[in-house]
């Protein structure tokens, strides 16, 4: 049941999109082409990266808010070296090691001091956007060189060389949280902290890797920014920790842990980049996007949630129903003689 | 004294004791900032933040939390923009914002209570709605973004720059609200609830606590104040932007965790919190002061809530922990 | 012995929660090839002996060997590379993964090797699982069988079962058993824990009692019988006369007509003020939610529930409160306190409502105090968290804040459930006077001498329905059990 509605959600998702994609469509002719997917998914790029290593944290049943500034930190790194002069494969190195580093003190504070999550990301939020302020000065970084810009220029078919990177990051993360055995340990920690702990999985070790793995994604997502954009201001990333964990809910990841999956994820980034391109195809000034987005995530979670307390009342019903039928299965194990002086149970 | 305020006035006092260290700091290497109208006035540009952490603190201590807020505070201020340019007169503008900072208070709270969904999903979800129809609101009078809605009557820019009692308006505003949420939140029936929720929703089911009731009016609070901060701050720049609370989110957040409750539920005391405030807001003015940039702020205020709560944390590990793990609670039987 | 031999070797092992000892000095040897059964009432001890051996929790003192090795520092990984795996009373399950995913998570292998494996074992037991089920959907026994099944695929040498039985029916009960005996017969050591005697004589070989964290009884099953087991598990003062002054007047305080509700139906009784009325029977009989449903805790399918002659018009625990029916809830660490608040936070809780809007802490802090004073609750102030009071202190701060809400109906869910002997006496007392005083009181107890030590009238309860009621002479703790386990009879 709770996987037929969790299967259910990207699919409902999925519909929603193309009832709507099909209706603008109805409405402005030429958005419905391989152009407007193409620019959606190009622009959906930073999104989807960052939301995928937010995803691990969610399943966890964690939560980072400190990516975007992740993404800023890393980026800078990168511009730095890059303005140092710094080959670009060892300059990237640089960002993703950064990545890495930010993730690492956040799954110190939560795995290993057991400060909350919310709390010790709103924190490093804070201080590594400081850090990059410190780093660069408050002054963007300009004139990146053109090796960088070259990975986001169009290349095949109009799809830049990072899309097909980003492809195969969503892939193999898809395959590793589905199909391999830790993959499963991610799911199985935020399902239900007590029993992981009590089957003996390493419940610290995962809850740091995934802070390490949101980390390291925030710098994948801050490269593509950097190559997309060309420049890096101060404020790089910023707010988009929140668009991140929206697109998260969206695609079904409970911030109670333990389900959501990737292909939910996907759809739910689609759908949210996709709003911005239907607006300017209808002509709808681009002010409207918040609203609308705030207006879809609220209408589908406050759907999903009906859904679920009507199944949840229908589940406790029939349990109790079943309560009269089975009585005489039940009756003969909780019917022994000879222990009658200590009756029940604790 | 109670034991789980003893803690927690200990980490009051601790916070202080920061607090004056801080100015002490700031002082000695700008000798400017000690000055008593430097330190006054220097409030409204932060006020703000404690004018939302103060109800925020109530929202989190029944065992909810809001992100929200940052965006009915300027929702409220393009509501009061909009009504005054259709030729409302500003009292009455003034109260339809604050009706619109309690309905939005209200439509979290439904949402939330009625379908059982977390509630920093909710609100993440209510964040874009209100700033989005914030700015749907102001684009409907062809206001853009960043002059956003002017032309206010004197009298009421005026407001933030009044007197009360010798304090600059907004810091007694916020002082006011801090001696009326505190007495609710410590005197009331309705303060003990929210304490007593947040310590075990289950619990307060028992014994027949109305327990969304509650809930709720933190919700609605929270909302009504975020509208007084849009008014301030409307009055303060003269102008109602929409995106008036965005830098708030982050501060009033910082300032309540700062201040000591605990985001579980159930701890927390309006004074922590409105300590917190200046402490957090001090520093962003104190660093002003000596010539670092602002945004640097930021990040000591981030390192200074990490080592304040990972200290905390270390420090109580034991109790803490065993709060956290509640089979060691459960095994004694 | 040596310790090889011995396989799993306790020895004097000290455990204390919150500075109340549970264990106190416990020693216990268990060999391959034999099934041990451990034996003991409520608050014995036995779950924090199992959790010490299982590397859950840190013994304070003593120490446990597997396979020689001693476990320490205590981990759960540790005991499961040392061969020994505990299959939870609960079962911990993963809701959102599959069957299979919850069985095998942790265990190195291949796919099909852990699928044929594990059929193997679900043939062997006879049970019958989709294995790409999601585990939230399972029922009770079907978790139990995950738990049962995840010790088996983990190749454990030692299996701890607690209370395996209480959610299985017989013929998977039978099962477990064959199975039980087959691993036995290959080697392995099984820790068996429970309550019911005839399975313990059924399948095990070796005997332990424990009372009140200490060992009273330890030997071959064969070597003592029935009664001696049973007079090994009581404690010996329990002997004692039962309560023979009744209160009870004449006036009906509470009325059910055929009320039913979740879990239980047709339940008809009347109580009478002044009157101790029990409520008996085993868990799962329905009793817990008879009593949620009289305070408005649960929906009422079906019939009434009167008040003074009056129905409820919307029950509600606060409207309930308002009318002088109150209940102490069964669970007292989630349901019933606020742990972390003060005693006196705690005592005003029930009225809250029927306090001031504005008030002031001294009245609170009086009140707290007076009732400190009368039920002799030992702490160091008003304003002391219940976090730090002993199990049977914690008990009589929710006894108090019962009565501070002066209550004309008492509903009692295990009163003295985890509380200790002096702790206990003293709510007896408690009991007694609060109906001399005219109060009705309901005491719902699965420890049938509690019952019938406080008890002037008995109802019991079997599979959600009265199943008898007793009164004067004839409650007595072997009347309890007869009706309790009625159905058996019957069959």
């Amino acid at each position: 049941m709770i996987r037929f509605f969790s299967k259910n959600r990207t699919a409902s998702l999925l519909v929603i999109s193309a009832v709507s994609f099909a209706l603008i469509g109805a409405f402005a002719p030429g958005f419905l082409s391989f152009a407007t997917v193409r620019t959606i998914l190009i622009n959906g790029m930073i999104m989807m990266t960052v939301s995928l290593g937010v995803m691990g944290v969610l399943l966890t049943r964690n939560i980072d808010v400190s990516v975007g500034s992740t993404l800023g930190l890393s980026a800078a790194v990168l511009g730095l070296l890059l303005q140092a002069e710094v080959a670009l494969p060892l300059a990237m190195a640089g960002a993703l090691a950064t990545g890495l580093l930010a993730g690492l003190l956040n799954g110190v504070l939560v795995a290993v001091i057991g400060v909350p999550a919310i709390i010790a990301t709103l924190g490093t939020l804070g201080l590594y956007r400081g850090l990059l302020l410190i780093l660069t000065g408050g002054v963007w970084i300009e004139n990146l060189p053109q090796s960088l810009k070259a990975l986001a220029s169009p290349r095949f078919a109009g799809f830049p060389i990072l899309i097909f990177v980003v492809a195969a990051i969503v892939l193999l993360a898809h395959l590793f949280l589905s199909h391999t055995r830790k993959g499963r340990f991610v799911y199985a920690v935020g399902d239900n902290r007590d029993a992981a702990r009590h089957i003996g999985l390493p419940v610290r070790h995962i809850e740091l890797s995934v802070f390490v793995f949101a980390g390291l994604m925030s710098a994948v997502g801050g490269i593509i920014f950097a190559a997309q954009i060309g420049f890096l201001p101060g404020q790089a990333g910023s707010g988009i920790e929140l668009r991140v964990i929206a697109a998260c809910v969206l695609g079904g990841i409970s911030l109670l842990g333990g389900s959501g999956t990737v292909a939910g994820l996907v759809v739910a980034v689609f759908f949210l980049t996709s709003i911005d391109s239907a607006l300017i195809y209808l002509r709808i000034p681009g002010y409207w996007n918040d609203l609308i987005a705030g207006a879809m995530l609220l209408l589908v979670l406050v759907v999903d949630g009906r859904l679920r307390l009507l199944i949840d009342k229908s589940v406790r019903a029939k349990r109790y129903a079943n309560h009269a039928s089975t009585d005489k299965g039940q009756s003969l194990i909780k019917a022994t003689p000879g222990l009658t002086t200590s009756g029940g149970n604790q | 004294m109670r034991p789980s305020l003893r803690f927690l006035l200990r980490w009051e006092s601790f916070l202080v004791l920061l607090l004056i260290a801080e100015i002490l700091i700031f002082g000695a290497i700008n000798p400017r900032f000690l000055r008593p109208s430097s330190l006054l006035y220097s409030t409204s540009d932060f006020v703000q933040i404690g004018i939302v952490a103060l109800p925020l603190t109530l929202v989190i201590i029944a065992g909810g939390i809001d992100v929200s807020f940052a965006s009915v505070v300027g929702l409220c201020a393009i509501v009061f923009g909009v009504s005054v340019h259709f030729g409302l007169n500003v009292p009455v503008a003034m109260l339809l914002a604050v009706l619109a900072g309690g309905l939005c208070g209200l439509f979290n709270a439904a949402v939330i209570l009625t379908s059982r969904i977390q509630p920093l999903v909710v609100t993440l979800g209510s964040l874009y709605l209100f700033s989005g129809l914030a700015v749907v609101l102001s684009g409907s009078i062809g206001a853009g973004g960043y002059e956003g809605i002017g032309g206010f009557p004197q009298f009421f820019t005026d407001i933030a720059n009044m007197h009360l009692l010798g304090l600059p308006m907004p810091l007694a505003i916020l002082l006011i609200e801090a001696i009326l949420l505190g007495c609710i939140l410590q005197f009331t029936r309705f303060g003990r609830m929210v304490y007593l929720v947040g310590l075990s929703e289950k619990a307060a089911l028992f014994n027949g606590m109305p327990l969304d009731r509650v809930r709720m009016w933190t919700y609605v609070l929270l909302g009504v104040f975020a509208a007084i901060a849009g008014l301030i701050l409307t009055s303060y720049f003269g102008s109602a932007r929409t995106d008036l609370g965005t830098q708030t989110l982050l501060s009033a957040v910082t300032a309540v965790a700062l201040g000591g409750a605990s985001v579980y539920g159930g701890k927390g005391t309006i004074f922590g919190t409105l300590i917190a405030t200046l402490l957090v807001g001090y520093l962003q003015q104190g660093l002003q002061m000596s010539g670092v940039s602002s945004q640097i702020s930021g990040a000591l205020s981030g390192a200074l809530l990490l080592i304040a709560v990972s200290g905390r944390q270390l420090a109580g590990g034991v109790s803490v922990l065993s709060f956290l793990r509640p089979t060691a609670l459960h095994a004694s039987k | 012995m040596t310790e090889e031999a011995a396989g799993v070797s306790v020895r004097d092992v000290w455990k204390g929660y919150a500075g109340v000892p549970v264990l106190k000095g416990v020693s216990l040897s268990l060999e391959r090839g034999q099934i041990h059964a451990l034996l003991g009432g409520n608050g014995a001890g036995k779950s924090t002996l199992m959790r010490v051996i299982a590397g859950l929790a840190h013994a304070d003192r003593g120490a446990v060997f597997i396979r020689g090795q001693e476990l320490r520092p205590a981990s759960a990984k540790k005991a499961h590379m040392l061969g020994l795996y505990l299959v939870p009373q609960e079962a911990h399950v993963f809701a959102s993964l599959t069957v299979y995913e919850n069985i095998v998570i942790g265990v190195p292998g291949s796919k099909a090797a852990l699928s044929a494996k594990l059929e193997g074992f679900m043939r062997e037991m006879g049970v019958c699982l989709d294995l790409e089920e999601i585990a939230g959907s399972l029922e009770i026994a079907d978790r139990q069988i995950v738990e049962i099944l995840r010790g088996l695929i983990r190749d454990a040498s030692y299996l701890i079962l607690d209370e395996p039985t209480s959610a299985l029916t017989p013929r998977e009960t039978g099962a477990l058993f064959a199975t039980m005996r087959r691993l036995v017969a290959g080697g392995m050591g099984i820790i068996f824990i429970s309550h019911k005697l005839r399975e313990v004589r059924e399948i095990c070989d070796v005997i332990t009692v424990l009372r009140d964290g200490v060992i009273v009884h330890s030997g071959m099953l064969s070597e003592i019988s029935d009664d001696g087991i049973v007079a090994a598990m009581i404690d010996a003062v329990a002997d004692k006369a039962r309560h023979e002054v009744s209160h009870a007047a004449d006036e009906v305080v509470l009325e059910l007509d055929r009320l039913g509700g979740e879990g239980f139906h047709g339940v008809s009784l009347a109580l009478r003020r002044g009157e101790i009325l029990g409520i008996a029977g085993v868990v799962g009989a329905g009793r817990t939610e008879l009593a949620e449903t009289i305070v408005g805790l649960r929906p009422i399918a079906s019939g009434t529930c009167r008040l003074d002659g009056r129905q409820i018009a919307q029950p509600s625990p606060k409207t309930c409160a308002d009318l002088g029916l109150v209940y102490l809830p069964e669970d007292r660490q989630s349901n019933g306190l606020f742990l972390e608040a003060p005693i006196s936070w705690n005592v005003s809780a029930a009225i809250m409502h029927r306090l001031p809007t504005f008030f002031a802490g001294a009245a609170e802090t009086k009140r707290a105090e007076t009732f400190i004073r009368e039920l002799g609750i030992k702490c160091r102030g008003a304003e002391q968290q219940v976090l730090r009071l002993s199990g049977g202190n914690q008990q009589k701060v929710l006894m108090a804040r019962c009565l501070a809400a002066k209550p004309q109906v008492l509903i009692l869910d295990e009163p003295t459930r985890g509380v200790d002997v002096a702790a206990r006496a003293d709510i007896y007392n408690i009991i007694f006077a609060l109906a001399a005083a005219g109060t009705a009181i309901i005491v719902i107890s699965s420890d049938f001498d509690e019952i019938e030590e406080l008890c002037d009238r008995v109802a019991v309860m079997a599979h959600g329905h009265l199943s008898g009621v007793l009164e004067g002479a004839d409650v007595s703790v072997k009347a309890i059990a007869q009706l309790a386990f009625s159905a058996e009879v019957s069959l």
